[in-house]
């Protein structure tokens, strides 16, 4: 076991870039359950979309087209997903919700196979973030440090829209007691469906920015689905806090484990999760205590 | 609590006549649909007595159905034992754990709930996936069937094995129809409605949860016993979180609650994969809209809304059949 | 010249003979569905187009049956014994996973009914779990990592990290590699395994190559694993100080473009890639080509080979599953990798690996050969089987 700063450095870094990228995926999907009650097994099945998108753009535009286009037709799939789908399941019970986002998975699965196909995609880099930087001592690829700070800076403007402006007031009085903010006169249907959209527009982000890093594959929603559920759960559900809290737990957790103890790498973050469930039933930081 | 109305009786006896129909008249391709059906059926009553008559849904009784397939695996093959003391062993090693689950558990409600399953589901997933004494990935063979050649069964032919499948996935319902009506099954009940009322009532609520996820991984790790001998083979695919969301959708499909809905659930899911996926290599995209469309219609489930649309009716007419006999007009031969 | 001449030999025999109208059912076992249907379909492609070559030179039929396993063991075996006992095929041919191979090796062993295995690796398939019945036309997952670990010496290189995932075939793999690489002379300085198809960061894993002191680097990775990890590789800078060697899996045709500039420099060691240069390959890639509008893969041409290989026996003379199991140990050809034979001893396929850099070419990523290492046979590793009848 190496001693060596740079190395443990490094690790930290790695653990980072792996937060964040979790971090956007669970902002959208914890906000969505706080306010809208509503489970969207889903989301994974979005940020496979988003990665799709972004390679279908980037093929035409460069990778800065598919970055923007992404969380866009996202978007665009949320819009017809609540208005289609949601909508009308909000008030149903888990069960349903599970079902019913269950049966979008399936869907989703074969539709990404039948537009883009069984092979596997790719997407570079931009030029501007190949390479790599020196800090603390380290290269460190600049693209992995581009998402480090693309999830701190969505980070900064959410806590800074849900604290300071009053379309956050809103929401967090949506999250605390949605029936009551009703009858205070807040549009909370309009406000699920902003937030709806704007959840699925960071989950397409963040497969837009993951797909560089990893593959564009069939199965990369179901993949990231577990570990996205496992944060929420683990952070809290429906609080910005949590989700940090979350992302940068199972980050550090995952890749620490991978070094230290890689027999137990998998099981690890498992038992963490039973572990909190145990403790602490509703979670680390959650919008309603 | 879990009543049989007209309606469901009726059900399961067109179940039960379609199920020995097919063992009679099938071919082994059809024979092995069917024991896939009955398998699957036996998990999905596990699941629908924690989920639908105890609210605890669970996405972690596909990894009880594995424990149960590799303890069997694991007995008869490399410890040794007869296949009856293999299945017994591994039937209460699943309940064991079963119970251990679910009184960890027992404070965790809704999504919290189905996360704590989910964990200790996937737990168990990359346990026995890493640990070279499963075999890895690349499973378990050399598994044999248990050997009823007493009562001049041989459980190697495939008719015989649907039978006998049939048989156990009778016995395991009307378990678990005594497991309801009983005084646990009451209890179960009202946790389910008010768990602070029924704590307030003096009642120890963790163990209530516990028992009964108790017994739904007894019935599990039957389910797994059956599993492995049906295929004679186990993978660490068997403990996977999708085979536990698919059993939840077939328990959902069918109808929650009705116990007898998700028997019809897993057939319908079958029967749909295999009919569709001879038609199209996208029969996950069919399904997938079939479940949204289920759900969609507010009812519950398949059998639900048989239920809803036509159990009134029939109670109705059951009962005014019964009400308009007048005791008078009976003739009676003096 | 030569196949013109044998046509018309096997016309003129045919109308010498009775006409005996051989149907030789063939059932397809492979993913259609979920992820691995790329895998799949390729398979089929290459089985399909060798029937179209050389089925001229057989009066034989082919029928094909297709089943798709989706890649559960227990879907398969309900698809295997659907052909076996109600489609009653002459034979099979697929396989894609070594799970599925392991749950249908007895029912295939039992019933009798030959099987080709057009991709599944596992070194047991060939070994103790090897069968008569069984014929294996892709390679063992210890055949396509041996010869690397010696030449990898022979390039100078004494000091090596492996990276591979934590499963039977990862663990076989490298397990091939590191005995030839040790035996030559050669030190593994560090090894890791890590959790298959759960990583999605290599990160921690390449820092720890880094700091062990290797020389170089050696890893099994496919499909979606493999993309992401000579990716990262890549973006880390690693390949410069610490060159990247692995099983060719890591850079296959089949997505290798996916990967981009990042595979260019990787050198491998697989049995086959599309530019070998040999006649009968150009004649694959071009039918393949034309069929597919892609070149093809290591995966089309166990296909492509397998199709060949049941050819090659109905034209011994087989024609029931018997004969045709007994006639598939025997056969040898000239095919698109090379001289291509099977070892009754194991029934596994002998052929040549070569070791190739991925590098830029007009039309995308190619395939550089460097070396061409010799066929060898794989140890009979536990095998215990008759030898076949001559034909």
């Amino acid at each position: 076991m190496s001693l060596d700063l740079g190395f443990w450095t490094l690790q930290a870094l790695n653990a980072l870039q792996l937060s964040m990228l979790l971090f956007l995926l669970s902002i959208g999907l914890t906000v969505i359950f706080g306010l809208m009650h509503f489970v969207n097994l889903a989301h994974g099945a979005l940020y496979a979309l988003g990665a799709y998108f972004a390679a279908s753009a980037a093929a035409v535009g460069g990778y800065w087209a598919g970055f923007f286009l992404a969380p866009v037709a996202v978007a665009g799939v949320g819009v017809l997903l609540y208005s289609g789908l949601i909508q009308r399941m909000r008030k149903s019970g888990p069960m349903a919700q599970v079902l019913v986002t269950f049966g979008l998975i399936f869907a989703l699965l074969d539709i990404t196979r039948i537009v883009w196909g069984d092979l596997a995609l790719g997407l570079e880099v931009p030029d501007l973030l190949a390479g790599r930087v020196a800090l603390l001592g380290v290269e460190y690829p600049a693209y992995r440090l581009f998402i480090i700070a693309l999830g701190l800076a969505i980070f900064g403007a959410l806590a800074f829209v849900l604290s300071r402006t009053q379309i956050g007031a809103m929401i967090r009085a949506g999250v605390d007691n949605d029936a009551m903010a009703a009858c205070l006169g807040i549009n909370v249907e309009r406000l699920f469906f902003i937030v709806f959209c704007v959840g699925c527009a960071l989950a397409g982000l963040a497969g837009a920015v993951a797909a560089p890093l990893l593959s564009v594959t069939p199965d990369m929603g179901l993949q990231i689905l577990i570990p996205t559920l496992i944060v929420i759960v683990i952070g809290g559900l429906g609080s910005l806090k949590g989700a940090i809290a979350g992302s940068l737990i199972f980050g550090f957790v995952q890749t620490f484990g991978a070094v230290l103890a890689p027999q137990l790498a998998s099981v690890l973050i498992y038992a963490l999760l039973a572990a909190v469930l145990v403790i602490r039933p509703v979670g680390l930081f959650p919008a309603k205590g | 609590m879990f009543r049989h109305t007209p309606l469901r009786y009726g059900a399961l006896v067109l179940l039960a006549s379609a199920a020995l129909f097919q063992a009679f008249t099938a071919d082994y391709f059809g024979l092995d649909i069917l024991t896939e059906i009955v398998i699957l059926a036996m998990l999905v009553i596990a699941l629908d007595m924690v989920a639908g008559f105890g609210g605890m849904v669970s996405l972690c009784h596909g990894a009880l159905l594995g424990v149960g397939a590799y303890g069997y695996a694991l007995l008869s093959t490399k410890v040794g034992l007869t296949p009856v003391a293999a299945m017994g062993g591994a039937v209460v090693i699943t309940g064991a754990i079963a119970w251990v689950i679910g009184a960890i558990c027992a404070r965790s409600h809704g999504i919290y709930f189905i996360m704590a399953t989910l964990a200790f589901g996937q737990m168990g997933y990359s346990y026995v996936f890493e640990a070279p004494l499963f075999g890895g990935d690349d499973g378990l063979g050399g598994i044999a069937r248990l050997d009823l050649s007493l009562i001049g069964l041989d459980l190697n032919d495939g008719r015989s094995f649907a039978l006998f499948s049939l048989g156990v996935l009778a016995a395991i319902y009307g378990v678990a129809v005594l497991i309801l009506r009983s005084g646990l099954g009451r209890s179960l009940s009202g946790v389910r409605h008010n768990e602070q009322r029924m704590r307030a009532l003096g009642l120890t609520v963790w163990r209530v949860k516990a028992d009964v996820f108790g017994l739904s991984g007894l019935i599990s790790g039957l389910a797994g016993v059956m599993a492995a001998q049906h295929v004679m083979f186990v993978s660490p695919g068997l403990l996977s979180w999708t085979v536990s969301g698919e059993a939840l959708v077939v328990v959902i499909l069918g109808g929650l609650g009705t116990l007898v809905g998700p028997l019809l659930g897993a057939a319908v899911f079958v029967l749909l994969k295999h009919e569709v996926g001879a038609l199209t290599s996208y029969w996950h995209l069919v399904v997938g809209i079939l479940l949204i469309a289920v759900v969609m219609s507010r009812a519950n489930g398949i059998f639900g809304w048989i239920e809803a649309r036509f159990g009134a009716r029939i109670e109705r007419r059951a009962a005014d059949a019964v009400r308009d006999i007048d005791p008078r007009e009976v003739k009676t031969d003096a | 010249m030569k196949r013109a001449f044998l046509a018309a030999l096997g016309l003129a025999t045919g109308f010498a003979m009775p006409a005996t109208a051989q149907d030789i059912k063939v059932g397809l076992l492979l993913p259609f569905s979920g992820v691995y249907a790329a895998l799949g379909n390729d398979i089929e492609a290459g089985f399909t187009t060798a029937l179209e070559q050389f089925g001229s030179e057989t009066p034989a039929t082919f029928e094909i049956v297709r089943e798709d396993t989706e890649v559960k063991p227990p879907v398969a075996l309900a698809k295997a014994k659907k052909l076996i006992l109600q489609d009653k095929v002459d034979v099979i041919s697929g396989i894609v996973s070594s799970g599925v191979l392991g749950a249908v090796r007895d029912m295939v062993h039992g019933a009798g009914v030959p099987l080709i295995v057009a991709n599944a690796g596992n070194d047991e398939a060939t070994g103790e779990a090897c069968s008569p019945y069984i014929t294996r036309m892709s390679f063992s997952n210890g055949q396509v990592n041996r010869p690397m670990g010696k030449w990898m010496h022979d390039q100078g290189i004494r000091k090596v990290y492996t990276l591979a995932p934590d499963y039977a075939a990862g663990r076989q793999m490298i397990d091939g590699f590191v005995q030839t690489f040790t035996a030559a002379g050669g030190e593994i300085v560090g090894q890791e395994f890590t959790p298959f198809q759960k990583t999605q960061d290599f990160g921690p894993y390449m820092a720890q190559a880094k700091s062990s002191g290797a020389e170089a680097v050696f890893v099994f990775y496919a499909g979606g694993e493999a993309i992401s990890f000579v990716k990262q590789y890549d973006s880390f800078g690693l390949k410069a100080d610490l060159p990247l060697y692995g099983s060719g899996f890591l850079t296959s045709s089949l997505y290798v473009n996916a990967e981009g500039p990042a595979a260019e420099g990787v050198i491998t060691a697989l049995h086959y890639v599309p530019t070998l240069d040999n006649p009968a390959n150009a004649q694959f890639v071009e039918a393949f080509k034309a069929k597919t509008g892609r070149v093809p893969s290591e995966f089309a041409v166990h296909g492509y080979d397998a199709g060949r290989a049941l050819i090659e026996a109905v034209k011994a003379g087989a024609t029931d599953r018997e004969s045709l199991a007994n006639a598939l140990r025997q056969v040898s050809f000239d095919g698109p990798r090379g001289a291509l034979s099977i070892d009754p001893a194991t029934n596994n396929i002998v052929q040549p690996i070569y070791v190739y850099e991925t590098i830029a070419g007009t039309d995308g990523l190619t395939q550089k050969v460097l070396a061409q290492l010799p066929a060898e046979a794989d140890p009979v590793n536990g095998c215990e089987m008759a030898a076949p009848v001559s034909n």
